[in-house]
């Protein structure tokens, strides 16, 4: 048990009904690893967490927390997690302090400790001066970062968030992000998260596509980019014809996103011919550089968070 | 469960202690809950004022007797002191319910998930919610007794040391009654349907307005009631419930004394039971 690896997932599978969520998803996560889980809405994310944090039974395969099994040792997983929900479930009524309190005591974290880490966290997240006031009050950023550190008060050495960016501003996010790597340096974190945004899992030290309740890729995001990934010219067209004279000309390389075209750049010298012929039908124009997203793009034909695709999964 | 067992790195085992201790956390919290929830605190302390100062008092010259002719109360006590003990029962019933629906609110805004991922086994997670609930319940019944001398109903420290223990396991029966139906009722119908459909049903089939024996009232000793009408007071616990607590505070009881403490303790076993089947599934 001692060094069984952070999480272990065999052959995982769920249904809702007739509906696949998930299908033979099998992966380990080393001990102190960031885990990202990557995908569109509806891919199967969430099921998969929730299956993770004891709360739904899979109907096949097994998961294991530290060697613990999710379905026999409940109660022993769930004290090596700590979770964040994807939607808040902080008690609105309570103040800050009492949240983390009740978290505290329901987890069995001795008083004294519990004193200690509550101050400690209120710190990192930068609660401290809030500690009095009700939940109610405090913004969806504030909240998401109590959230984390609510989930941190007991000794969880997995740390566990569905879409913790969701709802938050671009400078919350980052601010989210900070406060986690500096808990993770501190308490040698295992961090599974999910999320659709891809820039967020740039840093992480592995990524799992799923998409439509299977892995598609798993690998650190600097090889599934030296594999999948690609330059992408990414343009809105003065006009609509000029647009269509384009995506015709270049059927395999052209994909039409909701505000534009995104033109896949095969090699050097393309971008340049493809300048200097079609500049004048541009009003627009960025160079995507080799991310996350074009590596979905690649594998499944699709954009991460354009709802181009119908998605068929329900994220429940 | 299987979920209690010692763990061996944790230094805050799950004993027995830890365990309690969580079970206190989930019941302060519906306390903490309930002391800043304001429309149930005024609904609490309005609920008696209108049954007893102004049904009560509306209605307690016709709750008599004549004799020849003399007006006099041929029962040993007026309307008022009847009805007292039964809106006890109201409060309790009222906030009880109250308290279980706010288990669809934590399932609706996703605290009850902050509770299932924990380590606590899921019937101490009940427990303490019902506990909190029923504590708060029980207040709210004890409210009550600020009016026992506008209804002229002796209170002695006895009185109200066993009348609270009645009104508690009543809140504890009723709190888990009311998680019965909650764990049931997945949308938010809000609370008018279980006050309508729930609450009230028993309250007026529980012999709380009026005797079950009309003769009581001499004036109306022609009158018999229709037997349905009876049969759905028998078959009701609330109308027990109602009968220990009168025993109680004003030394009269419709049934046998003992019967009413045993269908309140009945009441508490089987619906905290069958909550408990209920919410283990989630």
């Amino acid at each position: 048990m001692m060094d069984a690896p952070a999480v272990e997932l065999q052959d995982i599978g769920k249904r809702y009904g007739r509906t696949v969520a998930l299908e033979g998803v099998t992966f380990t996560v080393e001990r102190g690893e960031v885990f990202a889980l990557l995908g569109p809405n509806g891919a199967g994310k969430t099921t998969l967490l929730h299956i993770l944090c004891t709360i739904l039974p899979p109907d096949s395969g097994t998961a294991k927390i530290l060697g613990y099994d999710v379905v026999r040792q409940p109660t022993r997983a769930r004290r090596k997690l700590g979770v964040v929900f994807q939607q808040s479930s902080l008690d609105t009524r309570l103040t800050v302090e009492e949240n983390l309190d009740f978290h505290g005591i329901v987890y069995g974290v001795p008083r004294a400790l519990r004193r200690k880490r509550i101050a400690e966290l209120l710190d990192a997240v930068e609660l401290t001066d809030r500690r009095s006031a009700l939940v109610q009050t405090l913004s969806a950023g504030m909240r998401r970062r109590l959230e984390i550190a609510r989930a941190l008060v007991h000794d969880a050495r997995i740390l566990v968030m569905d879409e913790p960016t969701v709802g938050l501003d671009a400078r919350s996010r980052e601010s989210m992000w900070r406060y986690v790597d500096g808990l993770r340096a501190e308490r040698g974190l295992t961090v599974i998260v999910t999320t659709h945004y891809v820039e967020e899992v740039e840093s992480s030290d592995k990524v799992c596509i799923i998409d439509q309740g299977r892995i598609i890729a798993l690998d650190s995001p600097e090889r599934l980019k030296a594999m999948h990934g690609h330059e992408y010219i990414r343009l809105v067209p003065v006009d609509p014809q000029a647009g269509a004279a384009i995506a015709e000309r270049f059927p395999d390389l052209v994909t039409t996103v909701p505000d534009g075209l995104l033109i896949r750049i095969p090699d050097a010298e393309f971008r340049r011919n493809f300048l200097a012929e079609y500049g004048n039908s541009i009003r627009q124009l960025s160079i995507d550089r080799q991310s996350l997203e074009s590596v979905f793009l690649a594998i499944t034909g699709r954009q991460l968070t354009a709802p181009t695709a119908p998605t068929r999964g329900t994220s429940k | 469960m299987n979920s209690a067992p010692a763990s061996t790195e944790e230094t805050s085992g799950p004993g027995v202690v830890a365990l309690a201790l969580g079970v206190y956390a989930i019941w302060l919290r519906e306390l903490k809950r309930a002391a800043r929830d304001r429309g149930q605190l005024i609904g609490g302390i309005s609920r008696p004022l209108l049954w007893v100062l102004i049904l009560g008092i509306g209605l307690n010259p016709y709750f008599r007797g004549e004799v020849y002719g003399q007006v006099r109360f041929v029962i040993p006590f007026t309307y008022l002191q009847f009805i007292f003990p039964a809106v006890i029962a109201l409060n309790i019933m009222y906030t009880s319910v109250q308290s279980a629906v706010s288990l669809i609110w934590d399932r609706e805004f996703g605290f009850l998930r902050e509770v299932l991922v924990s380590p606590m086994p899921r019937v101490l997670v009940l427990l303490g919610k019902v506990l909190g609930g029923a504590t708060v319940a029980m207040l709210h019944g004890s409210l009550v007794l600020i009016l026992a001398r506008f209804a002229d109903v002796p209170i002695y420290p006895a009185s109200i040391g066993y009348g609270l223990l009645l009104m508690f396991l009543l809140s504890f029966g009723l709190t888990s009654l009311g998680v019965l139906i909650a764990s049931r009722v997945r949308s938010f119908e809000g609370f008018g349907v279980f006050s309508n459909a729930v609450i009230l049903p028993l309250y007026f089939l529980s012999s709380s307005i009026f005797p079950l024996d009309p003769a009581l009232s001499r004036a109306q000793a022609a009158i018999i009631y229709p037997e349905w009408l009876v049969f759905l007071i028998r078959i009701n616990p609330i109308t027990y419930a109602v009968d220990a607590l009168r025993g109680n505070f004003i030394g009269f009881n419709q049934f046998d004394p003992n019967l009413g403490p045993m269908v309140l303790v009945a009441m508490c076993v089987i619906f905290f039971a069958l909550a408990y089947l209920d919410f283990r599934r989630g």
